[in-house]
């Protein structure tokens, strides 16, 4: 179920903050692998992920390993964005909503045609300083390579 | 019905570039702005001004250097208060959060004349420096922002969705615009007010795809302040006024996205608020006159639309582009100029659409007065941030 890594040269332009719960999901991401939580109790799933359910608000919750391929539901690309990614503009980001059922928004990478509907896969962005997720045309190969 | 707070009067700076540079030799302050405003819109309403017993202020921009502004404009027009004094904040809500909380401090009976007022204050900053902190305000501060969204960008998402779901191309919904600007002619508060052509909508460099500028926000300063009163006061004082005939909340506790496919052009939390307050007025949407919505792109407006139950769900760009929403249409919408042509000094924008039913149901909005206006809607909200605050307001016998 890896996400196939796509490494870029320079650092993110906004880092996440890893917390004591959240650096599993990142430490995965790194590795190629989308993780989100699970209620044990109600087995919903939530994403970003959460050391409490929000649906019965109960902290007994486990990690679960995602398939990651999924659809456009919308994009954008964005031509005017805040100055600490101007060196990126424009930038194409948008929302994906993946077959196993969950939605996520991140960076399309790649320049493909971006339309709603789609097919897309994640992929594991490695910057110099971390990764963070993206999604890119399924079956593309911009700059990657597999683990 | 003692309690029951009604709006006496309004006072409000036209939307352009008031804020001055950090260097520069002469400044323009906030709160000389605002004082004047005061003082105005308390003379527009008639009411005295020892009856005023709440303030409560739009918490302006972090670049407004006066901070803690209630209590310091409290001080500046010396208005001692037993209701309270204090700044609200709740995103694009916040002027709106500003005359809720007001008309709460009149009903509660803590006073009988209450102000709303708020300033806004940003275009000294650049867009790509206010980004930097409007990127913050995005989803999940930690999943979202490092992937560069900014606020217009899912209303670009927004967009897109509307076009592929609904078969509606871009000139249709670009047509908000042109409506938005035709209205914008004739209020002497816009801060673009220069007639524009569908074909120049459409010309302009993109910002967000598809969107490009004159279908998203310009950046303005502004300031406005308007006179809550009971109506008892009202009356006894013999006010004209302007009656809140129902106010609706909704929230779906979803900030954005949530982590499982829903519909995002639904505008769910305005629908439920949109209907809870035709309930509570006992009317529907065929019962309104004009309505001023909070909707900073094009094709908000039209999913705003669709969602206050003014047009069926795929239609509303085309009711826009056929002149239903235009002033003598079936149901003029932003005939102030609305936020792309108006302007959208933000925190302050939900008080400049008080203003504008205000004067339209007091039949005092000049060339662009909706033909007996009675009954105006007030919806303020916030797209895919969910909050959405609705008000009926009715022209007082």
């Amino acid at each position: 179920m890896t996400m196939p890594l796509v490494k870029l040269s320079h650092s993110r332009r906004y880092p996440p903050r890893a917390t004591e719960f959240t650096r599993v999901f990142w430490d995965a991401l790194a590795e190629g692998r989308f993780l989100v939580t699970r209620c044990r109790g109600c087995q919903r799933h939530s994403f970003p992920p959460k050391p409490i359910c929000p649906h019965c608000w109960t902290d007994v919750i486990d990690w679960e390993e995602i398939t990651t391929e999924g659809r456009i539901y919308s994009w954008t690309r964005v031509h005017a964005g805040p100055a600490i990614f101007e060196e990126d503009l424009p930038y194409a980001i948008g929302i994906v909503d993946l077959d196993c059922g969950i939605r996520v928004a991140c960076p399309f990478i790649g320049d493909a045609a971006w339309q709603c509907g789609m097919a897309v896969e994640m992929v594991s962005v490695i910057y110099a300083d971390g990764p963070f997720f993206g999604a890119r045309q399924k079956g593309g190969s911009h700059n990657s390579y597999m683990v | 019905m003692s309690c029951r707070p009604v709006i006496i009067g309004c006072s409000a700076l036209p939307v352009g570039r008031h804020q001055t540079p950090s260097n520069a030799e002469v400044h323009v302050v906030e709160h000389e702005l605002l004082a004047r405003l005061v003082v105005e819109a308390m003379a527009d309403s008639g009411a005295e001004r020892e009856r005023v017993g709440a303030i409560v202020v739009a918490q302006p921009r972090p670049y407004t250097r006066q901070q803690y502004f209630s209590t310091f404009m409290t001080s500046y027009l010396r208005i001692p208060c037993d209701g309270i004094v204090m700044e609200v904040l709740g995103n694009g809500l916040t002027g709106a959060l500003a005359f809720d909380k007001a008309l709460d401090e009149v009903a509660l009976g803590r006073t009988e004349v209450a102000l709303a007022l708020g300033i806004n204050m940003e275009t000294a900053i650049s867009a790509r420096d206010h980004m930097m902190e409007s990127m913050r305000k995005t989803g999940d501060v930690d999943f979202h922002a490092p992937a560069g969204f900014t606020p217009i960008s899912w209303y670009a998402l927004d967009m897109q969705r509307y076009m592929f779901e609904y078969g509606v191309s871009r000139s249709e919904v670009a047509s908000v615009a042109v409506k938005n600007r035709g209205h914008a002619a004739h209020n002497p508060l816009a801060q673009f007010r220069k007639p524009i052509t569908l074909e120049e909508v459409l010309a302009q460099r993109s910002i967000v795809e598809p969107l490009g500028l004159y279908e998203v926000p310009p950046r303005g300063d502004g300031a406005a302040c308007v006179v809550i009163a009971s109506e008892q006061y009202a009356r006894r004082r013999g006010l004209s006024y302007v009656i809140i005939r129902s106010r609706a909340f909704h929230h779906e506790g979803v900030h954005q996205i949530g982590d499982v496919p829903a519909d995002m052009i639904g505008f769910t939390a305005a629908a439920t608020a949109a209907a809870a307050g035709f309930e509570a007025a006992g009317l529907g949407p065929d019962a309104v006159d004009l309505a001023e919505l909070y909707a900073p792109c094009t094709i908000v407006e039209v999913l705003a639309s669709e969602a206050a139950g003014f047009f069926p769900k795929g239609l509303g760009a085309h009711a826009a582009a056929t002149g239903m929403t235009s002033l003598g249409g079936k149901i003029p919408i932003g005939t102030s100029g609305g936020l792309t042509s108006r302007g959208h000094p933000s925190y302050a924008t939900p008080l400049y659409s008080v203003v504008e039913l205000f004067d339209q149901l007091r039949g005092r909005a000049g060339p662009r007065q909706v033909d007996s206006a009675r009954i105006g809607f007030l919806m303020n909200e916030l797209g895919n941030y969910n909050a959405a605050l609705v008000h009926v307001l009715e022209a007082a016998k």
